[in-house]
């Protein structure tokens, strides 16, 4: 009986003391990890919006995407977070769209696994720079080969196709649910 | 007492040297341990290597017709720096010096021809250090390796150089319908069917030796008749193949029929000339069934499911791994004993 | 009674001698896992050493208060506190690096090399020698990683600490930085080491078979040769 109220009260002692200090941490750090955050989305919103200076978050959308507004406070497009499967894992892409939802501004990939040196070519700027200014309807094809001949069209990465046809799905998924939302609202 | 038993020992090893001085060397008795099956044959292994050999000279023909003379120096770096290898440790670690069986010689054949035409000599040279290094020497040498040395260092070029090995040349007399991906890459990304007829003579791209199927199984046949390869492993990976791939072109005939799938990339080549490799296929006839069905069933899983087009590098690696256990269970069972010691 | 080692000992033993990657074997998952940059090994074995003579100092001070029973149960809490500060701060203060070890900084609770110090030096030592021991282990773990990191950053990705070493020219081996050029390099590390360790004992195993040829002693035992230093 002894022993166990020493064992009782020694894991009580160490879980306090443990508990204790940790909540001091705590208090300490997290204030500054949501700042971290904060600002990485942040980033991310205006990379994709370069002359955006303000942004609010749309809310109740079911979906993680930003309304950006310039210097003179007018809108001028939507940053949309959205993610997918890629060939090793999952894609997670920044979206920017015009406010009609018809262009692309440009795209940011937030997170990737792919193949290094070969599938994380999405990273690099002949892939990504297509998606400067793209047509999105009806949809972004993926043309393998061939140069882009139509204002909606992407061209696959050499020996990557399954990454850049990821993208371009994740994409054009993200702006499908995007318009569904947009629409279901302007119904209401 | 320490200082005697010194002296002690001393005496007994000068006693032991005074005996065995007195054996004349040449009636010494050398035991050649090694572990079972002991198989006494007419093949001994340099003569196994070059049959081999002359068994790959048709795809070896076959690769310089359609993808240039210059691939001709693929070959030769990798036999090189294959047989350098094998030299250059075997020294270090001062065994003795066996080159000259020709058995890294093949591997480093063996490795060129699944490579892709026009492939970096500096890369190839790597993946044969890597062939004999790490998939062979490092193992004990030669019987000692669990898997096939050729593939480990194609495996070793696969993941080191993931662009320039899926790079596929041009064929000199290509068609318009497949440009320069492979028959199995051109069906996966693009839906594209290739017609067994130009697989059959290997106007398409692929590997350098996989591309012809009729000189493959020239060579295969050859080495059947001469007994070297047990026309079991192959086979059974026809007929696994056939099965399975089956299968999966019933339930939905989006998938490729069996007998591309025998065609395309490097099944035929794997099964008369990597699956087969002595030392890492199974010993039992059971086994070699296992062995060859084992093989088709990943290759079919990894060729459907799986994000690469082409997977018999990696079904055989697999199943090389497996050999040792198949052995196990596939022993024959032992007669002339009474069932109550078996028990035992 | 136990005889006593001089105190500089029990910090260079950990470089070497019970090396945790080369001659223990343990905290495998760390080592394989984040090495693809010798930044990544770096910030690894430092937030490791961290916890290991925090944990190690914790443990000794409070060795002789803990019950028997829930001895394992008190070091993981101890340990465990240590490694949530060390990813809080690091979340707070080193996003980048925070972000590229992603998981295992939380995962070093289940490093064996803490535990493993914890239950075999700091939980029968005093807090000097506790301390002295896990700054060892945790710089032969440091070594390790490093090493380790700095060959696959190198042929990998052509540098070094984010400097570039090898030319342009020279394609770099991606299979350096994928899981399997993990195993490949420690294997091979581990290899050559050994190799080492044995070329070495055998030439100490034959100058001391001359010397005791002459003062006339029986047999070199393993005994014998760990009393010469092997």
């Amino acid at each position: 009986m002894k022993q166990i109220s020493l064992i009782v009260a020694t894991l009580t002692i160490i879980g306090i003391i443990a508990g204790g200090s940790l909540s001091l941490v705590n208090n300490w750090a997290a204030p500054k990890i949501a700042l971290n955050l904060k600002a990485e989305t942040e980033r991310a919103i205006f990379l994709v919006h370069p002359d955006g200076k303000r942004y609010e978050e749309i809310k109740n959308a079911g979906l993680e995407v930003y309304k950006v507004f310039n210097e003179k406070d007018s809108s001028v497009g939507y940053s949309l977070v959205y993610d997918g499967n890629g060939f090793q894992g999952n894609i997670k892409l920044m979206i920017g769209l015009t406010n009609d939802l018809n262009r692309t501004t440009s795209i940011e990939i937030l997170e990737q696994s792919e193949t290094p040196g070969l599938g994380t070519k999405i990273l690099e700027a002949p892939y990504k720079d297509q998606f400067n200014g793209l047509e999105v309807n009806p949809s972004i094809i993926l043309v393998k080969g061939a140069e882009p001949s139509n204002p909606n069209e992407v061209q696959s990465i050499t020996g990557a196709t399954i990454s850049s046809k990821a993208v371009v799905a994740i994409v054009n998924e993200g702006i499908t649910k995007l318009k569904d939302i947009e629409n279901k609202g302007a119904s209401e | 007492m320490i200082v005697n038993l010194w002296q002690a020992q001393v005496e007994v090893k000068r006693k032991n040297m005074e005996t065995t001085t007195t054996i004349e060397p040449k009636q010494k008795v050398y035991f050649d341990l090694t572990t079972s099956p002991h198989l006494h044959s007419r093949w001994t292994t340099s003569k196994v290597m070059w049959f081999v050999v002359a068994a790959l000279v048709p795809s070896i023909a076959a690769a310089l017709t359609f993808f240039g003379w210059t691939q001709i120096f693929i070959i030769i770096v990798a036999v090189a720096f294959s047989v350098g290898t094998e030299i250059s440790i075997q020294t270090i670690r001062k065994k003795q010096i066996t080159w000259f069986d020709g058995s890294a010689a093949l591997t480093g054949l063996l490795l060129a021809l699944t490579l892709p035409p026009n492939f970096s000599l500096s890369a190839t040279a790597i993946g044969a250090i890597v062939a004999i290094g790490l998939g062979k020497q490092i193992f004990g040498g030669l019987g000692y390796n669990i898997f096939n040395p050729a593939l480990v260092g194609r495996a070793f070029l696969q993941a080191a150089f993931p662009v320039q090995i899926t790079t596929w040349t041009k064929p000199n007399f290509a068609v318009d319908s497949v440009t320069s991906a492979t028959p199995l890459a051109a069906l996966k990304f693009d839906k594209i069917f290739t017609d067994t007829a130009s697989m059959t003579i290997g106007n398409i791209g692929g590997s350098l030796g996989e591309t012809s199927a009729i000189a493959v199984l020239i060579g295969g046949i050859f080495l059947i008749a001469v007994g070297i390869v047990n026309w079991r492993i192959p086979l059974s990976m026809i007929i696994g193949m056939l099965v399975f791939g089956g299968i999966f072109w019933l339930i939905d005939p989006q998938n490729p029929t069996p007998v591309f799938h025998i065609f395309a990339g490097s099944f035929l080549f794997g099964a008369m000339f990597m699956a087969t490799d002595w030392v890492t296929s199974p010993i039992t006839n059971k086994g070699m069934w296992i062995f060859g069905f084992g093989i088709s069933l990943v290759l079919i899983v990894i060729r459907i499911y799986g994000g690469l087009p082409e997977g018999v590098m990696y079904s055989i690696l697999f199943m090389n791994g497996f050999v040792p256990l198949v052995n196990r269970y596939t022993k024959p069972t032992i007669f002339g004993v009474a069932k109550e010691a078996v028990k035992k | 009674m136990k005889k006593q080692v001089p105190l500089l000992r029990e910090f260079t033993k950990g470089l070497w001698e019970i090396n945790p990657t080369f001659k223990q074997i343990l905290g495998m998952c760390p080592t394989l896992a984040v090495t693809v940059s010798a930044i990544n090994g770096i910030a690894m074995a430092l937030a490791t050493t961290f916890v290991l003579v925090f944990s190690s100092l914790m443990i000794s001070l409070v060795r002789k208060l803990i019950p028997n029973q829930v001895r394992i149960a008190s070091y993981i809490v101890i340990i465990a506190t240590f490694v949530t500060i060390v990813d809080l701060v690091m979340k707070a203060q080193f996003v980048e690096l925070s972000k590229a070890l992603g998981p295992f900084i939380p995962l070093i609770v289940v490093n064996c090399i803490i535990l493993g110090r914890a239950e075999a030096f700091a939980s029968k030592n005093g807090p000097l020698r506790s301390v002295l021991d896990a700054l060892g282990n945790g710089a032969g773990f440091f070594i390790s990683l490093f090493v380790l990191g700095s060959i696959r950053e190198i042929i990998g990705s052509r540098t070094i600490l984010g400097y570039q070493v090898l030319p342009n020219g020279f394609e770099p081996w991606l299979i350096m930085i994928l899981p399997a050029g993990a195993f490949l390099a420690l294997g091979l590390l581990m290899g050559f080491a050994n190799l080492y360790i044995e070329r070495k004992k055998n030439l100490v195993r034959e100058s001391l078979i001359a010397q005791y040829k002459r003062v006339g002693r029986e047999e070199i035992t393993d005994e014998v040769l760990k009393e010469a230093g092997v």
